[in-house]
């Protein structure tokens, strides 16, 4: 897999079609893994979508007891092995980014799998195809490259040079979700 | 026991020589003297010894693992404490029977998927307690009179029963009624591994199927013995014995490393009402910023244990760490992080700040720029009195 998820917050206008596409995701029990919210509600309505960075060395993985969060050969971090979760939850509150989601009624764990069965065979995970904004896509890692030029080139154009040690002031605001 | 742990090759050959030790000494007693030992079954005895000690290995290498470590050191903590007794109990004996015997959750995910769950667990769970009980000698059979027997266990003589009554006739088909209950489990397991496309999205072939055609196997050939011996006069029973034997040996060698693993590490889950979650749904620990309760301080302290242990640098500029915000607030501070509007600095109610000087507009009102720049102005004043 050589495609990255590209998010871009605040292209997000709230449609909240990614949450309906992840509920039709193939083995996701009709119950949606990613989330959208708002940054700052007594500011504006601008909303985020927020989808698991599939990390290299996943907290997740390392802080849960039972050893049932398994990491796909693609790099993909795949929700609890339903035999071995035993439902501690440990993995909500290691995960940084506050990604894994639980039933309590079914006893396990589920989050973002990148629509696995899609994106191993290079297909759009299900949120990724369907945001009409373009704040989640699934583009290839070139591309990423490119896009973040392109950013970089404008901010020199409107006058900004980085600060010292801060890296974000120069290339802001966007990131990848990627898995080599 | 640090002198003794240095005699061997590590803790683990040591845990596995005493399980060996232990094993044959109940062998030792349970046949008097080895006087009842059924040579008949010495195949399926030395693969049991193999099955053991690879339990202990796998147990061990699971009890490594920092996270493992930690959630067991605090379950005996708290079994150990003696004010804590009354939850001990009450969470041992809940997990144990909602959990464990009734496999409560399970039928939660599908009433299908709970049945032959239900089936393929206790069916297993049966024939190996006979497999071993007989095998291992720790139960035979003795003939007080031509019409009555008696089960020794250990032995000690326990019950006596008449040579066909029900009970008897119950407990020679033991492993037949067990067999059955397999049998029709992996049946339905193996028809939704084909139908379900769902769950062929992340199954594996050597993980997931393998097993279940073992298990076919093992209950297919011991059926067939029945049906051999019973209806057919013990046409090629000799044969298909040592065929059963063989996928039982498989069965066993095969236990410690595959997906059936999942039964033994099963009891970790009474550590969550033990240390954690005392009743379900009901957290103490509140979150950071928001309040909102979303975990108890036993459990952030373990995670932050576990993550440390494991070099994870989760510690933020103010010293709080990301495990003490709830998930919906650390999504925030990731979010809040990349546009450069971190809460916890200035007043919620001014305008948001972004890193690029591009401002998001309030409600579709184009603002000037100097309402942005007071709120600058007003940060840097916070900044100076703090
Ligand atoms: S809830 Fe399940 S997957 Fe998460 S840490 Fe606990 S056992 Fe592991
Ligand atoms: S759940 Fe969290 S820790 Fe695990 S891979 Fe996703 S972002 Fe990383």
């Amino acid at each position: 897999m050589n495609k990255i998820m590209y998010l871009e917050f605040e292209r997000c206008i709230g449609c909240r079609a990614c949450l309906a596409a992840c509920r039709e995701c193939g083995g996701h029990d009709a119950k949606e893994r990613n989330y959208v919210e708002y940054v700052d509600f007594m500011e504006s309505r601008q909303t985020y979508p927020m989808l698991c960075m599939q990390c290299k060395d996943p907290a997740c993985a390392r802080v849960c007891p039972a050893n049932a969060i398994q990491i796909t050969e693609e790099g993909v971090v795949l929700s609890a092995m339903e035999e071995k979760c035993i439902g501690c939850r440990n993995c909500t509150f290691g995960c940084p980014f506050g990604i894994p989601k639980f039933d309590f009624e079914e006893n396990k764990m589920y989050k973002c799998d990148m629509c696995y069965d899609r994106s191993k065979h290079d297909i759009a995970p299900m949120c990724a195809s369907v945001c009409p904004s373009e704040a989640i896509r699934f583009i290839d890692f070139d591309e990423m490259q490119e896009l973040r030029r392109k950013r970089t080139q404008m901010n020199l154009i409107e006058g900004k040079k980085p600060a010292e040690h801060d890296k974000w002031q120069y290339v802001p605001e966007f990131f990848g979700v990627y898995s080599d | 026991m640090k002198q003794l742990e240095r005699s061997f090759y590590s803790k683990t050959s040591m845990y596995s020589f005493f399980v060996i030790v232990l094993l044959f000494f109940s062998m030792w007693i349970g046949t008097s003297q080895f006087k009842h030992i059924d040579m008949a079954l010495i195949g399926y005895m030395i693969s049991s010894f193999i099955f053991a000690i690879g339990l202990t290995v796998r147990m061990c290498s699971w009890l490594i693992r920092p996270a493992t470590h930690q959630v067991i050191k605090r379950s005996f903590k708290n079994l150990k404490t003696k004010e804590r007794k009354k939850r001990n109990i009450k969470s041992i004996a809940t997990t144990a029977f909602e959990n464990i015997v009734l496999q409560k959750f399970i039928f939660k995910r599908g009433l299908y998927r709970g049945i032959q769950h239900f089936l393929i667990a206790w069916g297993c769970i049966g024939s190996f307690a006979i497999t071993f009980g007989l095998t291992f000698g720790w139960m035979h059979f003795d003939l007080i009179d031509p019409d009555t027997y008696q089960i020794i266990v250990m032995g000690i003589p326990t019950i006596i029963m008449p040579a066909h009554g029900i009970f008897a006739e119950m407990v020679y088909n033991g492993l037949n009624i067990t067999a059955l209950m397999v049998l029709v489990g992996v049946i339905m397991a193996i028809t939704r591994r084909i139908r379900s496309k769902d769950v062929k999205v992340t199954q594996r072939v050597e993980f997931d199927l393998f097993p279940l055609y073992l298990l076919l196997a093992v209950t297919g050939t011991g059926l067939l013995l029945t049906v051999l011996y019973t209806f057919l006069e013990g046409w090629m029973h000799p044969y298909m014995s040592l065929v059963h034997q063989v996928t039982v040996v498989v069965l066993l060698i095969y236990f410690p490393f595959g997906k059936l693993f999942h039964l033994p590490i099963r009891p970790l889950a009474t550590a969550v009402p033990l240390n954690y979650q005392e009743t379900v749904k009901v957290d103490t620990r509140a979150c950071l910023k928001c309040n909102t309760p979303y975990s108890s301080d036993d459990q952030i302290e373990d995670v932050k244990g576990i993550l440390g242990a494991q070099a994870f640098d989760l510690k933020l500029a103010d010293g709080s760490y990301l495990s003490d915000y709830c998930p919906a607030c650390r999504r925030r501070i990731r979010v809040m992080k990349q546009l450069n509007m971190e809460a916890p600095l200035g007043n919620p109610y001014d305008p948001v700040q972004t890193r690029n000087g591009i401002h998001i507009s309030g409600f579709g009102k184009k603002r000037q720029d100097e309402f942005y720049n007071k709120a600058t102005k007003s940060d840097s004043k916070q900044e100076e009195r703090v």
